[in-house]
């Protein structure tokens, strides 16, 4: 293959990093395979699952469409990010594991990243905006009545420490 | 029987305990097949067949072979020559059984069948590679769906087989012709299902390392069946190093006794299979394809000394609903390339792919009779069923073992007097099928539709037609007319009749005509159903004699040197819970803390050898029943132990949250660690189990059924043939659960899929047979949106066994379609024949537009 690489810098988790790309190369990759966080999962690598999800500049990106050197100067969190350094589970984790909403959990990633940008966007989201608001992420295993739940768990959660 | 709970020790068994799997998951510190360092493997990428049927002229790998970054391409005869054919499995009488190697080399049968195999330093090199085969293909007329394959004049998929039919066999339990002649009506109708996929999120994927010194193979895997993948890469592999060394083996004693206990290992494991296999089928296939001898020959000859054997592990698994049961070509074919070059390889499958070739299902067709009086007895059940088992059947669990479900289940928890059916399986030029989420599903589709047609003919109540044929717990007869043993604890009418009762008919009346007023339609289904979860012990040998294959689970627990509990279990996980339910079970057999005990699976190196790993709805009766039984008998051991380091009578003996005391008196008690440290001493032990108890456990006797009524409400927009569910009830027991939360997620994730099938998911192959949903936009998967709130009701049995947890993690999946379609009926007052409803599909049943 040709050797042509372009400098990327990006934040990844708190992280700086500064790497070389190939400029074909999907960010979802990058990530998974150059900075080893390979808790961002790739269920269709076209657009539609949602696996991929992660926060670009706080907004919610399919990292299986962006190409990495799209993510020049940005700012990243994955699910790796969210806990704290003492392990601590974010509120939103640790309502979806009160809630018991995954199973095999390969669509984790993905919900955990979306359901944090809808309770930021709207901390208080009925039932039908959170149904909405999470449609661009497919689980084949619970029929979503558990992420649901985890959701409004997670609202509960969050507002008793706000 | 009132619902009661077997706890003990601290009691997790029942409680809504959180899961353990979580505590990494969720923090995105799983560890799936793609997840490892990808600069210490090569990777690999198939060419796969553009035509659905097709020769292969030629085939021209240089300009691939040259590109940088490509360490080797395979062709299919060079891969083929150096493993074996995949052999018959699972054999029944008449059916004919293609063999076929792990890549196709002079002919394609199906769009996506693998023809090459490029091995590059990274995924994308491999796939540019693909672009450089050059393949010159002879295209051929296809066969593109039933239809097609039955007529006489159409091309065969396979040459050896006498047609397209391969498999056709008939049945009849009690007298069909009599009871026909009896009844007061005979009511007909012919019902189709289109294929589904199953659809995991994660797709396949392996990785295989190879031992830089000995060639041995360690293999992760997406598999629901290490052990199974273990045996198949033994057997299909040519390039094994006990083959190379036949020399070192004869001179070798060492080597000798190992193979020796590979063999018994093996032949233990298959004792059924080799002794009572249907010789009827073996010798049926032998006739219709000589090639199959001796490639059985070469296969046995090629058993393995036990440290020849791959290990294989499956860690965190994305999902699998059956389709990663079967042993892929794909995974033969990394196996062999990886043993070959003696590299390491992985493949990760992508959606493509998986939409491609990833594993099928239940494209089948029914033509039915029943036999019924006008009070609406149900007389006699008469089937004709076809199943569209695509070109290559899925390994070891062909398409046809479906129909012979069929055959046992079909006539379901109804006291039909007569039963008969007429099963053919059928090869066309499409995917390879695979056990999806309850494989036979379509036997209850069928009859729960059939019994609202046969209500709507004779203007009674759906519901009223089901309560009067169930059979009920004071007249249940000992045993199905098709064989296997009932159990009047486990009867389905019990959840009929809860069921019916949350139907509310004045209530109902009122939505539709609600519903009207809005342009809308509204209407109500039932479904009801009973599964052998795992059944009865005679279940299985009314399928196939001798099949009593899934009947057992071996495990084992032992207590190590350290004080540690460790329970093993041949199980593969891939979502369904496993390490949290089976903590809770062997805690409180032991009476310690869930985190006082660790689970070991899906390392074949670690775990027994079952050719089945997780499926069947085995894990809650059989694997966590052997946690149960092995973790009481060394807590017993234990306690004798305790006694004798106690002075005090075992019996007296008591173990609360760890303490292992004399009853009444815990301020003198002992743990795990003190125990253990003892027999270690005694044994002069440092390291490893002090003590290990290993069990085959064989279930529960005569029961093992789980049972089930679903209700659907579906509300239909008759402007844009968009549905609702408005409502969706599931009256279920599975006996005692052991973690509810668990539970309720199977029963939701399986009335999903069932939803999707209605309305959402068709794999649609055009009459070429080529597939035309290769992507997430054309096979629709349903979101948050399109699945309602599944409301679950437990009633939770105590039956007679010692783990009375029952299967659940199919029944979802086998009652939704059927109360979908009657709901869909009762809706729009036609009777539906298609388990398939799009929105213009209702439309065009409502009579809103023509069809096309
Ligand atoms: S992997 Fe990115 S949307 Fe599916
Ligand atoms: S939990 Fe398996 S895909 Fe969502």
């Amino acid at each position: 293959m040709n050797d042509l690489t372009i400098p990327l810098t990006m934040q990844v988790n708190g992280t700086d990093h500064s790497i070389d790309v190939e400029p074909r190369r999907h960010l979802a990759d990058v990530l998974r395979e150059d900075l080893a966080l390979t808790g961002t999962h790739l269920g269709c690598e076209h657009g539609v699952c949602g696996a991929c999800t992660v926060l670009i500049d706080g907004e919610p990106a399919r990292a299986c469409l962006m190409l990495a050197v799209q993510a020049e100067g940005s700012e990243i969190v994955t699910i790796e990010g969210l806990a704290d350094a003492d392990g601590t589970m974010h509120p939103v984790q640790a309502a979806m594991h009160q809630a018991m909403s995954f199973q095999c959990a390969f669509c984790t990633p993905g919900f955990l990243m979306s359901t944090i940008a809808l309770l930021r966007d709207n901390p208080s989201p009925t039932t039908e905006e959170i149904r909405e608001e999470l449609s661009g992420n497919l689980c084949r295993c619970t029929g979503y009545q558990s992420i649901v739940d985890g959701v409004e768990t997670a609202v509960e959660l969050m507002g008793s420490d706000r | 029987m009132t619902a009661t709970r077997q706890t003990s020790g601290l009691g997790f068994v029942g409680q809504r305990v959180m899961r353990v799997e979580d505590e990494r998951l969720l923090i995105g510190d799983g560890h799936f097949v793609a997840d490892g360092d990808p600069t210490a493997v090569l990777h690999a990428a198939f060419l796969r067949s553009p035509f659905a049927h097709a020769d292969v002229v030629s085939i021209d790998v240089s300009a691939a072979r040259a590109l940088d970054g490509v360490v080797r391409v395979f062709t299919a005869a060079e891969l083929n020559a150096r493993t074996n054919l995949f052999p018959p499995f699972l054999m029944t009488n008449g059916l004919y059984a293609p063999l076929f190697g792990c890549l196709s080399e002079r002919r394609v049968r199906h769009v996506g069948d693998p023809v090459a195999l490029v091995v590059a330093t990274s995924r994308a090199i491999a796939e540019d590679a693909l672009e450089l085969i050059d393949v010159d293909y002879e295209e051929l007329d296809a066969v593109g769906s039933i239809k097609a394959a039955l007529l006489g004049n159409a091309p065969k998929v396979w040459e050896r087989a006498k047609g397209n039919v391969l498999g056709d066999f008939t049945d009849e339990f009690g007298d069909v012709a009599a009871a026909f002649d009896a009844a007061d009506h005979t009511i007909e109708a012919t019902l189709t299902c289109p294929r589904q996929t199953n659809q995991p999120m994660e797709t396949r994927g392996i990785v295989v390392t190879v031992d830089p010194d000995d060639g041995h193979l360690d293999v992760r895997s997406t598999t629901q069946a290490p052990h199974f993948l273990k045996w198949a890469l033994a057997a299909l592999l040519i390039d094994k190093p006990t083959l190379r060394s036949v020399g070192d083996f004869v001179r070798n004693k060492e080597r000798r006794s190992a193979f020796g206990a590979a063999a018994k290992e093996f032949v233990a494991a298959n004792r059924h299979r080799l002794t009572e296999q249907d010789p009827r089928g073996l010798l049926s296939q032998v006739r219709a394809d000589r090639s199959t001898l001796p490639l059985m020959n070469r296969i046995g000859a090629g058993l393995l000394a036990a440290a020849d054997y791959p290990t294989v592990r499956a860690g965190d698994i994305g999902g699998g609903f059956g389709s990663k049961g079967p042993v892929s070509r794909e995974e033969i074919a990394i196996g062999a390339a990886a043993s070959i070059m003696g590299q390491s390889i992985q493949w990760i499958e992508d959606r493509v792919e998986n939409l491609l070739d990833g594993g099928q299902a239940r494209e089948e067709q029914f033509r039915v009779r029943v036999a019924v009086d006008s009070d609406g007895t149900l007389r006699a059940l008469d089937v004709d069923a076809i199943i569209d088992q695509g070109a290559y059947p899925g390994f070891p669990i062909p398409p046809s073992v479906t129909a012979k479900f069929w055959k046992v289940y079909m006539p379901g928890p109804y006291d039909f007097g007569a039963f008969r059916l007429r099963a053919r399986t059928v090869a066309t030029n499409k995917g390879k099928v695979v056990p999806y989420r309850g494989p036979w599903a379509n036997e209850t589709w069928m009859r729960e539709r059939v019994i609202d047609i046969v209500a709507a003919e004779l203007e009674l109540d759906p519901g009223d037609v089901r309560a009067k044929n169930v059979l009920r717990p004071e007249s249940m007869p000992p045993a199905m007319i098709t064989g296997p043993t009932l159990d009047e604890t486990m009867s389905a009418a019990k959840t009929l009749d809860h069921a019916l009762a949350m139907i509310d008919r004045d209530e109902l009346v009122q939505q539709k005509s609600t519903a009207e007023a809005r342009g809308h339609r509204l209407g109500v289904g039932i479904a009801c159903y009973h599964e052998a979860a795992p059944g009865p012990a005679n279940f299985w040998s009314s399928i196939e004699p001798g099949s009593d294959l899934l009947l057992y689970e071996d495990g084992r627990a032992e207590l190590a040197a350290d004080g540690t509990i460790r329970m093993y279990t041949s199980q593969s996980p891939h979502g369904q819970s496993h390490q949290t339910t089976y903590k809770q079970v062997a805690a409180d057999e032991f009476g310690v803390s869930m985190d006082d005990v660790e689970i070991v699976w899906g390392n074949t190196d670690r775990t027994q050898f079952t050719l089945l790993g997780t499926g069947g709805s085995r894990g809650g009766p059989l694997g966590a029943g052997v946690m149960r039984v092995t973790a009481r008998n060394v807590r017993d051991k234990v306690a004798e132990v305790a006694a004798d380091m106690l002075e005090a009578n075992v019996s007296d003996i008591e173990i609360v949250a760890g303490n292992i005391h004399v009853a009444g008196v815990p301020a003198k008690g002992m743990t795990y660690r003190d125990v253990a440290a003892k027999l270690a001493a005694d044994d002069g032990i440092t390291s490893g189990p002090v003590l290990t108890d290993q069990v085959r456990y064989e279930g529960v006797g005569n029961g093992g059924w789980s049972v089930a009524t679903h209700v659907a409400w579906v509300d239909i927009d008759l402007e844009t043939g968009e549905v609702t569910i408005p409502r969706y009830v599931v009256v279920e027991d599975c006996g005692p659960i052991i973690n509810p939360g668990v539970v309720d997620g199977q029963v939701r994730g399986g009335v999903a899929q069932g939803i999707g099938a209605v309305f959402y998911e068709k794999h649609h192959y055009d009459e070429h047979a080529t597939l035309m949903t290769t992507t997430y936009m054309d096979y629709l998967i349903p979101t948050a949106m399109e699945i309602p709130e599944i409301e679950v009701v437990h009633l939770e049995t105590l039956t007679d066994g010692e783990n009375d947890a029952r299967g659940v993690g199919e029944g979802g999946m086998i009652g939704a379609p059927a109360a979908l379609t009657n709901a869909v009926s009762d809706a729009l007052g036609v009777q539906v024949t298609e388990q398939h409803l799009p929105p213009y599909r209702l439309l065009e049943l409502a009579g809103i537009i023509g069809p096309d």
